[in-house]
């Protein structure tokens, strides 16, 4: 974390590095916000309920990441399939606290995961909320949202801590190394 | 001066309705700070003035219109009684918003609230429920990112069906009053038929007073114009969200959103009252809270605003000037004052023997208003009226304007919406992809023009605003509106979503051709979606690749058969470089003019009267095109009859120097007239085009176009003597002279080419413009135009009218010496003078 994730748009466009598009879903209150905010401007935010989405730009390991994070309460859920078209990676932010709504998340994690536009995508699972009392292991939150079940597709699951920014960077790091691998990247 | 010389005789006319005045009239008529002399004041309506117009209405007097007029002699001294009673107004004064009428203001305040566990929910709605979806307006309500702003206004339109049973018995109460007025209008023509002219029009003047609830207006209708035959009128929706952080509340923040619901077109006025109300709902969330707006807001007081007929309001809607009409605005302050309503101004009751003081009228910022002594006032500047709200004791100021015209709609500004594209374009003017429709000039047509382009073809065109407020987009789908209807066309607010999410995508995606205001820049990456993208951060347009290409229609066919000559300009996706090279439609100099009028702060008004003359011309050109290739056109309604009195003054339709000229401008236009061709805007102008025939003046006669001669084409002796007789001949109503206004406006060369007929070599010609300009100078919205006419012209003016003088003179001695068997010496004279 750090420096190295600091707003640099503009060197991105010089060099021509390409743009990625990054859809970040979950369920409500999960997180996505801070991690976005954490990601783009380095600082902890408290946010509050996102109204419709947010949307920033920053770049990490000279790729642009044009990131969307999506507000998630069940009621707007049905808009997510809008995001979906052009989408190259999907970070899926789960509350590792939250016991109750871990079949919730895995039921939407498959639900997206099936439509078509999104056959391609990768899959980056960050586990947040480790700091919490009872907060599930990378391992059970593998197997209570049956990753195995994903044959093709790369995917990562990412223990973190969103408002320190513990376990971002590792993320991304995963995240830019096998967005390179992807044909779409200009074979990269 | 000339006015002067006119200003005793039209003084001079009592009348039952000035009548009033007589006791103090003078001195507090004398206290308006702006007081035109010649300024005619109520007065009855003329019999037979009556007659026709009645019999317009039914559109039997096809002939010329004023069929009884041309009746009449064309002698000046004979002329003289009917041009007075031309002057006056046919009919009596009403207010647009009476008191006592049932229908309100504003029809539903709405709250609604994002709950963190269930989003947008809708919380309370006074004085009912709305019908329709809940959940809907709710996500309307809360629009995208309004948790990262304090403060949101969005507008959006509600299609509201009145329910079966309210319309039905609305219309048959409507069908009651109309059959009860037809009665007593054949009534009244009956006695007026009998008896002479001079008697008898003061009955139906009083009939009229018990029509004063009826909003159906018997000659120039206004109320079959703005919505016609598309449904009720739609629900317009003003909203304010507000985000407020608070630590005590799970998640950290409230986000509640008030909104006001009004079928009044300008539904911004309401922006002070919602902020304060929205403020106090936070600190009270309860129902009586929205019943207090409510209240308040139907409580303003709008009924002594005059109500303007369909060409007043374009007259008032295209001009500049501060005063046009204010005279109705007084007439209505006077009926209040003199009429029965006037107990319950404030006057003391307890009159003793002194009488009580009378209110007086003031110019609104005047000295004395100023200074509190006005108990009534004139607006400032006549296309607002100037109002007030009480909430909570505080008397909130509202400016609600006075010639509310079809799809313009809230606050907006055409000169923003027409730099925001208009700036990148000139920095670094981007290619577009051609289209038939579209790229009217080639690859690099104006942005502003592929948009009025889009609209007229009823494209789906998209403003997207990211990161922007939501009431910027809205304001920007408002302005696109209004663009293209220039106040002419419909049937684009109707398609209009002013702020729509990706809630409403799969609904939005239903409607053929739309326009609508977005934040989400996810709309950005569905080119299905959209035809036109506007981006309104970036100020740039993009066609989307995936348009439907444009038909290759028969019309465009025929032109290009009919026209071999210029069918290689006709624009399609192959060939379009000379159509680019050429401005053939014109655009390019009509851009650069407005952004001229832009630069050098022209001002709004002038814009839109701008645009509004591009519109006309455009429905102009389609007629003459369709007329042309197709043989006939509804776009245009004239007399099937000819009027051989006409002479030289028949025809219609737009006006070219020549036919080549005509034939470039059609091949330039070809394309985007066939698109426009079943669109909605098409159909619904070719009923207003039927509508407005059945109600509007001089039927037989093409003003527009007899102006247009006038002005464009080099005309001989002859044919200009043709033209400046007929409107001499028939101008002469005070509708007639609003008409002849209206084609003439003060922004282009308003009088100017009428005028010249003053130096016409026949003698007649110049007698009878100057008789013209007579009646137009004494006119209540013609006094401004003739104000503002060349010195030079009115000097020929003032000339003429003196020749006529000393002719008449002349004669009377004639006839005295002729008595003695003397000859003709001052006839000599006379034709001397005038060489």
């Amino acid at each position: 974390m750090g420096a190295s994730l600091s707003v640099s748009s503009l060197f991105g466009k010089l060099f021509g590095s390409k743009e990625v598009r990054i859809l970040m879903l979950g369920l409500d209150a999960a997180g996505k916000t801070t991690i976005l905010y954490k990601l783009k401007l380095n600082q902890t935010m408290t946010t509050i309920p996102t109204v419709g989405f947010n949307v920033e730009t920053f770049t990490y390991k000279n790729i642009k990441f044009n990131m969307w994070d999506v507000g998630g309460q069940d009621k707007i859920r049905p808009l997510w399939r809008h995001y979906y078209s052009g989408t190259q990676g999907l970070v899926f932010v789960v509350d590792s606290s939250d016991h109750n709504r871990i079949d919730e998340a895995k039921t939407e994690l498959h639900r997206i995961l099936n439509d078509l536009e999104m056959s391609d995508c990768l899959l980056l699972v960050f586990a947040n909320k480790q700091d919490l009392d009872g907060a599930m292991d990378p391992q059970t939150i593998t197997e209570r949202l049956e990753l195995s079940k994903l044959r093709e597709r790369p995917w990562f699951v990412q223990p973190a801590i969103a408002i320190e920014g513990e376990g971002l960077t590792e993320g991304f790091g995963w995240l830019s190394d096998n967005i390179k691998k992807m044909p779409k990247y200009g074979g990269k | 001066m000339a006015t002067g010389q006119l200003a005793p005789r039209l003084l001079q006319r009592s009348s039952s309705v000035a009548g009033y005045t007589n006791g103090t009239g003078p001195q507090h008529r004398r206290s308006f700070t702006i007081t035109p002399s010649s300024r005619p004041i109520g007065s009855p309506q003329p019999p037979d003035m009556d007659r026709t117009s009645d019999s317009s209405v039914k559109g039997k007097a096809l002939s010329t219109g004023t069929g009884a007029s041309s009746q009449h002699s064309l002698l000046s001294a004979s002329a003289q009684p009917r041009y007075d009673a031309a002057m006056q107004r046919p009919r009596k004064l009403r207010s647009q918003y009476p008191r006592g009428s049932t229908e309100n203001h504003v029809e539903y305040i709405l709250v609604a609230s994002f709950d963190i566990d269930r989003g947008p929910v809708m919380e309370h709605q006074y004085p009912v429920a709305i019908t329709g979806d809940e959940h809907m307006l709710a996500e309307l309500m809360l629009p995208d990112q309004a948790h990262v702003r304090n403060q949101d206004w969005t507008i959006f339109f509600l299609h509201k069906d009145t329910s079966q049973e309210e319309d039905d018995a609305e219309r048959r109460a409507k069908e009651e009053r109309r059959a009860r007025r037809k009665r007593k209008r054949d009534r009244e023509r009956g006695i007026i038929h009998e008896s002479d002219d001079e008697d008898g029009g003061n009955d139906d003047l009083d009939d009229d007073d018990d029509d004063d609830d009826d909003d159906w207006d018997d000659d120039l209708s206004t109320d079959s114009e703005p919505e016609g035959g598309e449904g009720p009128p739609l629900v317009y929706v003003l909203n304010l969200v507000n985000t407020k952080q608070d630590k005590t509340v799970k998640r950290g923040a409230v986000v509640k959103a008030m909104a006001i619901c009004t079928r009044h077109p300008f539904l911004h006025i309401y922006k002070p009252l919602l902020l304060l109300a929205l403020d106090e709902y936070f600190k009270a969330p309860v129902p009586e809270t929205l019943a207090m707006l409510y209240n308040a807001v139907n409580e303003m007081d709008l009924s002594l605003m005059p109500k303007l007929n369909w060409l007043e309001r374009h007259l008032l809607q295209s001009s500049d000037n501060k005063d046009l009409f204010v005279e109705k605005f007084e007439q209505m302050i006077e009926a209040r004052i003199s009429g029965p309503a006037g107990a319950d101004v404030g006057q003391p009751l307890d009159a003793s023997n002194a009488p009580p003081p009378r209110p007086t009228i003031f110019r609104s910022g005047s000295k004395a208003h100023i200074e509190g002594h006005a108990a009534y006032v004139v607006p400032r500047d006549t296309h607002e009226f100037e109002s007030k709200v009480m909430y909570k004791g505080i008397p909130i100021p509202v400016k609600v304007p006075v010639a509310v015209m079809p799809e313009i709609v809230g606050d907006f500004s055409l000169i923003k919406l027409i730099q925001n594209f208009s700036d990148s374009h000139s920095k670094s003017p981007q290619a577009f992809p051609l289209h038939p429709h579209l790229t009217t000039n080639g690859p690099n047509t104006h942005p502003i023009i592929v948009l009025i382009n889009a609209l007229l073809t009823q494209k789906r065109v998209i403003f997207l605003g990211h990161n922007m407020p939501s009431g910027e987009v809205a304001e920007a789908v408002l302005a696109a509106c209004a663009l293209a209807s220039g106040g002419i066309l419909r049937g684009f607010t109707r398609y209009a979503f002013p702020y729509t999410d990706l809630t409403k995508v799969d609904d939005l995606l239903k409607v053929p051709g739309f326009i609508a205001g977005v934040t989400n820049p996810t709309f950005e990456h569905h080119p299905e979606w959209w035809d036109l993208l506007c981006d309104l951060s970036t100020g740039k347009m993009r066609i989307s690749s995936k348009i439907e290409a444009a038909p290759i229609t028969e019309g465009l066919v025929y032109f290009q058969q009919q026209n071999p000559a210029y069918a290689n300009l006709v624009h399609s996706s192959s060939s379009s470089g000379s159509s680019a090279s050429n401005d053939l439609t014109g655009d390019a100099a009509f851009m650069a003019d407005i952004l001229r009028c832009i630069t050098t702060r022209a001002g709004e008004r002038v814009v839109r009267a701008k645009w509004r003359a591009w519109v006309l011309k455009f429905t102009r050109i389609a007629a003459a095109f369709e007329e042309s290739v197709y043989g006939a056109s509804a776009l245009y309604i004239g007399s099937d009859e000819q009027d051989p009195s006409l002479g030289g003054a028949q025809g219609h339709g737009y006006v070219w120097v020549d036919e080549a000229t005509k034939a470039k401008e059609l091949a330039g236009n070809v394309t985007r007239i066939e698109g426009w061709r079943n669109t909605r805007s098409y159909y619904s102008f070719i009923q207003d085009v039927a509508r407005l025939y059945a109600i509007r003046p001089l039927k037989g006669l093409d003003l527009a176009h007899l102006h247009d001669r006038l002005r464009t084409q080099r005309l001989t002796p002859a044919q200009s003597k043709d033209i400046y007789e007929a409107l001499a001949r028939h101008v002469r109503s005070y509708d007639d002279i609003c008409m002849l206004l209206s084609v003439a406006p003060e922004s282009q060369a308003g009088l100017f080419y009428i005028a010249l007929g003053l130096f016409h070599k026949d003698r007649e010609v110049r007698f009878r413009t100057a008789e013209l300009l007579e009646r137009v100078a004494g006119h209540e919205a013609g006094q401004h135009w003739w104000r503002v006419l060349s010195r030079f012209e009115k000097l020929a003016y003032v000339r003429i009218k003196r020749e006529a003088e000393a002719e008449a003179r002349a004669r009377l001695e004639k006839e005295e010496r002729d008595g003695f068997g003397g000859a003709g010496a001052g006839g000599e004279i006379g034709e001397r003078r005038v060489s």
